[in-house]
C-alpha cells in the first residue's frame, strides 16, 4: 500500500507557484525602483507562463 | 565655437596627467581598503548562503533580504512537503552530485528541509518529482542571491 504524499499540487498549481515565486525574486534582485520591479515581475511571470505552456504543447505530440 | 570645443578636449586630455602624482601617493591605503572590502564582501556572501537573505540584511537591503528569505523558504518547504528528493553527498552518479550541490545552495534551509521531510523522498508520484525541482531551484536561487549580495558589498551597482 502506497503512502499518499501529505501535500499535493496539480501540475498547473505547482507551475504557477514556481513562476510567481521566481518572478518576485528576480524582480527584487534585478531592479531597484518599485515601479520597475512590478513591471519586471509581471513581465517575467508572463514569460514563464507563456513559455511553459508553449513547451508543454510542443511536447504534446510525443506524450502518447 | 570650434575653439571652445578644442579647448575642452585639451582640458580633458591634460586632466589625468595633472592628477597622476596625486593618485600614486595613497596607493597602499587604497589597496588595504580594497582587501578589506573584498573580505567583507566574502563574509556577506557566506552569510547570505548560510541563511537566505542575511547577506542583503547585513547591507540594510531589507526588502531584498525579506524576499530572498521568503522565496527560498517557500520553495524549500513546498519541495519538502511534496516529498521531493533531497540529494545527499553519497550520490551514485554525476547528476546526484549536481543535485546535491544545488540543494546545498540553500544553506541552513537544506538541513531544515531534511528535518521537515521525515518520511523521505517519494518520486513515484508527479508531486515528488515537482518537489525535487522546487528544492534544487531554492538552492540555486539562494546562490544567485548570495552572489548578488557579494557584488553589492563590493560596491557594484546592484
Amino acid at each position: 500500500m502506497s503512502v499518499a504524499s501529505p501535500f499535493t499540487m496539480t501540475h498547473i498549481e505547482a507551475f504557477l507557484l514556481f513562476a510567481a515565486v521566481i518572478s518576485v525574486a528576480f524582480g527584487f534582485l534585478g531592479r531597484r525602483q518599485p515601479k520597475d520591479r512590478v513591471k519586471y515581475i509581471l513581465w517575467t511571470f508572463f514569460l514563464f507562463v507563456v513559455v511553459g505552456i508553449g513547451i508543454g504543447w510542443a511536447m504534446y505530440p510525443f506524450s502518447r | 565655437m570650434p575653439q571652445n570645443d578644442e579647448m575642452n578636449v585639451e582640458k580633458n586630455e591634460t586632466a589625468p596627467q595633472q592628477q597622476a602624482p596625486a593618485n600614486l601617493e595613497p596607493a597602499e591605503p587604497a589597496a588595504r581598503q580594497n582587501g578589506s572590502t573584498e573580505n567583507k564582501a566574502l563574509g556577506v556572501a557566506i552569510a547570505g548562503w548560510l541563511l537566505p537573505g542575511l547577506g542583503h540584511a547585513l547591507q540594510r537591503m531589507w526588502g531584498r533580504a525579506l524576499v530572498v528569505f521568503v522565496c527560498v523558504g517557500v520553495l524549500m518547504l513546498t519541495g519538502a512537503a511534496m516529498r521531493g528528493n533531497l540529494f545527499t553527498s553519497n550520490g551514485n552518479d554525476a547528476f546526484d552530485t549536481l543535485g546535491y550541490v544545488a540543494d546545498l545552495g540553500a544553506g541552513s534551509f537544506y538541513f531544515l528541509a531534511r528535518a521537515v521531510e521525515r518520511g523521505g523522498a517519494d518520486v513515484s508520484h508527479a508531486g515528488g518529482d515537482y518537489g525535487t525541482r522546487f528544492l534544487a531551484t531554492a538552492g540555486v536561487l539562494n546562490l544567485l542571491a548570495a552572489l548578488h549580495a557579494y557584488e553589492a558589498a563590493r560596491g557594484r551597482k546592484a
